[in-house]
């Protein structure tokens, strides 16, 4: 039983759970930024803050692509395998051609072709969009390793390693291109068709279906989507570090939806921001240069990840539990002021 | 009748897939049939279905724990430090008290920090695995000589070790399971959590057991690949969790929880085990391994459909 006073305080408090779910880890960051511009040696010169946001890049990407797939309330796991399939394209067929688009074209159909797979797999023969992508990243590894025979390629020509490394104006090319498809998908999820499927399916599956929203399409542009905005991931990796072999980063998968999920969005699904996902990508990578600027090692890095990822979630609940402990104060005052409560139906 | 023999070969059809992988590969690859060669497999199998095991009862509460190979990591590093100052058996002990101890903290996260299960064991597979690897830095851990800690990996009676844990595992937990309060609670939070919980049943205090459990069995099944080769380090065990879950897969166990078959685990683990073996066997490179698993969970799942299941269940704040 909540008395009315508790009911006025829930509604005043959602409010706060909302603004902390959209603009918390955007404040957090801004906060985070100015505390370390200044007290964090050499972090303030302009060339290390550029490449913070370079680095934020390489996972922000496939970020982008993840949000729209964890606002339909499903996630693809087999994205770290084909990670490195896709960069392995990349720098193939960018070192035997000569030819960047052809480097990107081949990637990013290698790339859909797999979201096919995925999409065909979960809404054709309905297996459970966890499995399926689990096991797609078994095979996809394994194909990678096959392909390549476990050796990794190089490819160093200037125009290929231009995408990683360049810079526009003094700006990173891999942070504008992050940008550009951030916005860009923002764009899409609020203002199209299937931005409005991505928000109702995510919310609720069945009343969308009742609503005649195409899951079935729209599943499968979803997996299209995660796996061609993480073929542009693989590009860019490829080319930053100028090869690419099978084993690339094998936590990627986890690592994106760790930074989807910091930026806001909710892993069940409907709510979400894309501002979030490019804030949390630049924490992380903001957290791992100063980590690093600090002489801390990478083991200790590994545990400040997870106990950020730990807190920013378990914020909401705390909230929700103090909230709980001080309506339950309420009621017991209401009790007091009314004498015996009658039963409630 | 029609309807027993389905429900008949839904429960025993990884039984029917093992004996005719088995038969297959005696007669493609006879070596495979050889005793040692048998054992060598069995012992293989133990390893993971000893952390799936743990990880059926998890899925089968409705959670996943994705932190189990930190934990085995982990539990093995600090387990091996210990061995000079307290001897074999007590630091074995240590270890396996680690392990309940990060799934306690996984428990605690779920219920008091009310973070999903899915986030909160994926924010300490990551804080676990850097503290083995800070707890190492970084380096091997080698128990030459001491062969005291192969009591995990060898033999008994010609039967290996790791499968006399792990059947003693499977059996305690079917028990369990089947025959005690706390087994039909943990199967009635998977199948409902609200009712589960307004019908009285201690939700806070199962999630805590449950996971204590889980990381109880996934330090084991990281001390005993230790002590097959008598060192540990930092790096143990990575991806085991996802293996895990391929096995409980394979072995039938829903993933909208609710059920639970330990027979079923341990048979997905020894296919997995049986057709590397074979693949070994018949000369095929070791990256078709993970093609199997892969394409087995999938084939697996396609005909034995768990309809109903959403991926968004599982994200559920618990509690």
């Amino acid at each position: 039983m909540i008395s009315e006073k508790a009911v006025a305080q829930k509604n005043a408090t959602v409010d706060w759970d909302v603004l902390w779910e959209r603009y918390g880890i955007t404040a957090v960051l801004v906060v985070a930024w100015i505390i370390c511009y200044l007290l964090v040696p050499n972090f303030s010169k302009p060339d290390n803050m550029l490449n913070v946001i370079r680095q934020s890049a390489f996972v922000g990407v496939a970020a982008v692509g993840m949000t729209v797939a964890i606002m339909s309330g499903t996630f693809d796991l087999s994205i770290g395998s084909t990670l490195g399939l896709c960069a392995w394209t990349a720098v193939v067929v960018g070192a035997s051609t000569k030819s960047v688009p052809l480097a990107i074209l081949s990637s990013a159909l290698v790339g859909i072709l797999i979201g096919i797979i995925n999409g065909l797999l979960i809404t054709q023969i309905k297996i459970p969009a966890f499995i399926t992508t689990l096991g797609m990243y078994f095979i996809v590894r394994a194909i990678t390793f096959i392909i390549t025979n476990g050796a990794p390629s190089r490819n160093n020509a200037k125009d290929f390693i231009w995408w990683g490394n360049g810079s526009v104006l003094g700006i990173p090319v891999p942070f504008i291109i992050f940008i550009v498809m951030a916005v860009i998908m923002a764009l899409v999820l609020n203002r199209t068709e299937f931005g409005r499927y991505v928000y109702s399916i995510g919310t609720n599956d069945q009343a969308a279906w009742v609503a005649g929203v195409p899951i079935k399409t729209t599943t499968m542009w979803i997996f299209i989507v995660v796996s061609l905005f993480e073929s542009f991931s693989a590009f860019l990796i490829g080319s930053r570090i100028y090869s690419a072999g099978p084993g690339l980063e094998p936590d990627f998968a986890l690592n994106v939806i760790a930074t989807v999920v910091l930026g806001g969005t909710r892993l069940a699904g409907g709510r979400g921001s894309m501002l979030g996902t490019v804030a949390a990508a630049i924490l992380f990578a903001g957290m791992a240069n100063v980590l690093n600027l600090m002489h801390t090692d990478s083991f200790v890095q590994r545990v400040a990840v997870g106990l950020v990822l730990l807190l920013a979630l378990s914020i909401e609940g705390i909230r929700q539990r103090l909230f709980e402990m001080s309506s339950r104060k309420i009621t017991k005052e209401v009790k007091v002021d009314k004498g015996p409560v009658s039963n409630p139906r | 009748v029609n309807n027993r023999i389905n429900t008949f070969w839904k429960s025993y059809s990884i039984v029917v897939v093992v004996g005719v992988v088995a038969v297959g590969l005696s007669v493609f690859a006879p070596r495979f049939i050889q005793f040692e060669n048998l054992m060598n497999v069995l012992s293989n199998a133990s390893v993971v279905a000893v952390v799936g095991l743990g990880m059926t009862l998890a899925i089968a509460s409705g959670n996943f724990d994705l932190s189990v190979g930190s934990t085995a990591a982990f539990a093995s590093c600090v387990s091996f430090s210990l061995v000079p100052t307290l001897g074999v058996p007590l630091s074995i002990l240590a270890g396996l008290g680690v392990g309940a101890i990060v799934g306690l903290v996984n428990g605690a996260i779920i219920t008091e920090l009310r973070v999903p299960a899915f986030i909160a064991t994926l924010g300490m597979l990551t804080i676990v695995r850097g503290l083995s690897l800070i707890y190492t830095n970084g380096k091997d851990l080698y128990l030459y000589g001491n062969t005291e800690y192969k009591i995990l990996s060898g033999n008994a009676l010609l039967i290996p070790m790791p499968l006399i844990l792990a059947l003693v595992i499977a059996v305690i937990l079917g028990l369990v399971v089947s025959q005690t309060r706390f087994g039909r609670h943990v199967l009635a939070l998977g199948s409902n959590f609200a009712s589960a919980k307004r019908s009285g049943v201690q939700t806070t205090l199962i999630i805590w057991g449950v996971f204590a459990i889980v990381g109880f069995t996934a330090a084991l099944s990281g001390m005993i690949v230790s002590a097959q080769v008598l060192t540990a380090n930092g790096r143990l065990s990575t991806g085991l969790e996802l293996s895990a879950i391929a096995v409980v897969v394979l072995g039938g166990t829903p993933l909208n929880g609710g059920r639970a078959t330990m027979i079923g685990t341990l048979m997905g683990a020894l296919l997995i085990a049986m057709i590397n073996n074979g693949l070994n066997l018949l000369n095929i490179p070791i990256f078709y391994q993970e093609l199997t698993v892969g394409s087995l969970m999938l084939i697996a799942l396609a005909i034995n459909l768990s309809k109903g299941f959403k991926l968004a269940s599982l994200f559920r704040r618990t509690v």
